[in-house]
């Protein structure tokens, strides 16, 4: 009841120096602005590295070519070692790979009719698609029948099918792809940018790619997907022992392939980001230490210039705790003002740079409902304390 | 018997010097009496006030308000009695100068607790009573000063208290209007509220029933009329 009271009191008296309240509230509307600003950037991170982990398929390991090595010193990149059968060993020895997808990659001209575009072509087995998680939007992927005839079928990317073909659909049409004519069967979706573009690219068979496009028999990489994350260490043992063996390296020789995981770069990015967050999270502190002193400071400065008002009040009834809870509610609600303030300028400055409006999380919001309380309650301690003890007769003859 | 005061000193001690405000006071007051304070500034008619108020306390000696040692009485206590028991009126009106009359008069019964509708109903009916019936909702600044004084008088009245104690109520109004106030004391007398006030006029004092004399915190006359 009393608390209601208090409220209205509050309010009425922030609205009679409005300029001094609001000025006294830009450190925690910072701070708070600050703060929920980290919370959108790493909530969109996460959503970032989670979209990317997703379409990368879970658990998967690269496998790529290394250095060879003669008598301890790194001689040249061997890039000609990795081979399907390799892949196939791989998946059908270990016990906690379940797919190992066969990759490779290389330069090529898409042409259809008088449009052509320059990307990368990738040969690789239908097992890409479950294990990439990688499905056609429009069309099919190649099948084990269409491998094994080497056929002359293809998926287009994203980015491969709006420079050949704008807005058509591309299935069924006959496109050049390095000389060769290739039928598109499938259309994938676009996953957006990355650190090269991933939609920037054409999906043919492994057998196509390496005996007509290319001449090649080995690969650019493998993927081998794991059980499950915690079988990392068993994997990495198994891939190791049944590569070491194929390339007749003895005990003391370093591998002569390089095994990445998959969410290693997106850590990357994510401590990039986790340092900047810290970055502003320490703004947001200080930020927020200033607003707390200046709450303080300005109801320092009200409850001098009330001191008659505090006097009046005490006279005809109010106990000392009535006082205190005034002066603590009045900096609570200065605090809460501030939040307001800051998280409405976040979302003005998030909507301004991003374009898009309502992304901070409602639990967030009540945080730092919680933390403005927090802050105001704490810095009008001491202040509604002085209030409360003022002597009364004193107070009611103060000029 | 209301008010029984039994030899009271109040002395303040200001740094190392020690000034004595009253001296040896002892005094009796029945319910419904009207009595006027004077004397000379200085004399310590507001500190008398102040004591009987329960704004502070006695250095030494007893004051009785109804059956209540209000020297025995904490702080809550001594809040609870102003809030139920006193009314005051001051010289210089001491309202909430940015709420409106009926807010101010509002206040001692937000402190009793006493629900919004309640208050509100009460607070009007007190301020009809003295006058002011279509300045309500005027804020206090945007009064007079007889009507903030008016306004001082309904918010002592709305806990109905047993003792209204007005300090030198008229000393920051014109002749006129300070009439005006004293009239509604006379009023407020007449429907049986125990009144104390003090003044420097004789002629208001000599609308009261009881005239003490204060010079040097002694009680030099206590006159009664019959
Ligand atoms: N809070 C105080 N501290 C110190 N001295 C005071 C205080 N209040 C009053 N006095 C002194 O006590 C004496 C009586 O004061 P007061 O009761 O205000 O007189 P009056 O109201 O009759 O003018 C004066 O000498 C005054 O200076
Ligand atoms: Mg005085």
């Amino acid at each position: 009841m009393i608390i209601l009271e208090n409220i209205l009191m509050a309010l009425q008296s922030l609205k009679t120096n409005p300029l001094r309240s609001v000025l006294t509230l830009t450190g925690i509307a910072v701070g708070i602005g600050a703060v929920l600003y980290v919370v959108i950037l790493g909530n969109i991170t996460q959503q970032r590295i989670n979209d990317r982990l997703e379409s990368l398929g879970s658990n998967v390991l690269l496998i790529r070519p290394g250095y060879s090595h003669m008598r301890g010193v790194r001689t040249a990149q061997n890039v000609i070692n990795l081979k399907w059968d390799e892949a196939k060993e791989i998946k059908t020895t270990s016990d906690v790979i379940i797919a190992a997808v066969p990759r490779y990659t290389g330069q090529g001209v898409a042409e259809f009719k008088d449009q052509n575009w320059s990307t990368r072509v990738t040969g690789t087995t239908p097992e890409y698609e479950t294990v990439n998680n990688d499905h056609p939007i429009e069309g099919r992927f190649f099948s084990e029948d269409e491998l094994n005839r080497r056929a002359r079928v293809c998926l287009l990317g994203a980015t491969v099918h709006e420079k050949l073909f704008g807005n058509h659909s591309p299935i069924g049409e006959s496109i050049i792809i390095n000389s060769k004519r290739f039928t598109v069967i499938g259309l994938l979706g676009a996953k957006g940018e990355s650190w090269h573009n991933p939609d920037d690219v054409v999906f043919v068979p492994l057998t196509t790619a390496q005996e007509r496009l290319y001449g090649v028999d080995y690969l650019s990489s493998i993927l081998a997907q794991m059980r499950s994350a915690d079988d990392y260490d068993e994997s990495l043992f198994d891939i190791e022992t049944i590569l070491r063996r194929n390339h007749r390296l003895r005990s003391d020789d370093e591998n002569d392939f390089r095994v990445r995981r998959q969410d290693l770069f997106l850590s990357a990015v994510q401590e990039t980001n986790q340092e900047i967050a810290n970055f502003i999270i320490i703004i947001a502190l200080v930020s927020l230490i200033v607003g707390g002193i200046g709450i303080a400071n300005v109801m320092l400065v009200t409850v001098t210039e009330r001191t008659r008002e505090i006097g009046l009040r005490r006279a005809i009834g109010a106990k000392k705790f009535h006082i205190l809870t005034q002066f603590l509610v009045e900096a609570v609600i200065l605090g809460i003002i501030g939040g307001i303030l800051g998280t409405v300028g976040c979302m003005g400055f998030n909507y301004f740079f991003t374009g898009n409006g309502l992304s901070i999380p409602l639990n967030w919001v009540g945080y730092s409902f919680i933390i403005c309380s927090g802050i105001g309650s704490i810095a009008g301690l001491y202040p509604a304390f002085q209030a409360a003890n003022k002597n009364v007769i004193d107070a009611l003859r103060y000029e | 018997m209301l008010i029984k005061m039994n030899n009271v000193f109040k002395t303040y001690v200001l740094g190392e010097v020690k000034v004595p405000a009253l001296h040896a006071i002892s005094l009796n007051l029945e319910d419904n009496e009207y009595v006027a304070i004077m004397g000379p500034s200085g004399s310590g008619k507001s500190t008398l006030m102040n004591i009987m108020g329960c704004l502070d306390t006695p250095t030494t000696g007893t004051y009785y308000l109804g059956r209540k040692d209000v020297s025995s009485l904490n702080d809550n206590q001594l809040s609870d009695i102003r809030n139920t028991k006193i009314g005051f009126v001051f010289q210089t009106f001491n309202l909430l100068p940015r709420s409106s009359a009926l807010r101010n008069v509002e206040l001692p019964l937000i402190y009793s607790g006493m629900p919004s509708l309640k208050r509100k109903q009460l607070a009007m009916d007190v301020l009809e009573r003295v006058g002011l019936n279509d300045r309500m909702m005027h804020k206090s600044n945007e009064l007079s000063g007889g009507e903030r004084q008016r306004v001082a008088i309904a918010r002592a009245l709305v806990n109905k208290p047993s003792l209204i104690l007005a300090d030198e109520p008229t000393g920051n109004l014109d002749s006129k209007t300070g009439e005006e106030i004293i009239e509604i004391m006379q009023r407020l007398h007449e429907h049986g509220n125990t009144i104390i006030l003090v003044t420097h006029e004789e002629y208001i004092a000599k609308q009261t029933k009881r005239i003490i004399r204060l010079r040097d915190g002694v009680i030099e006359s206590d006159e009664k009329k019959i």
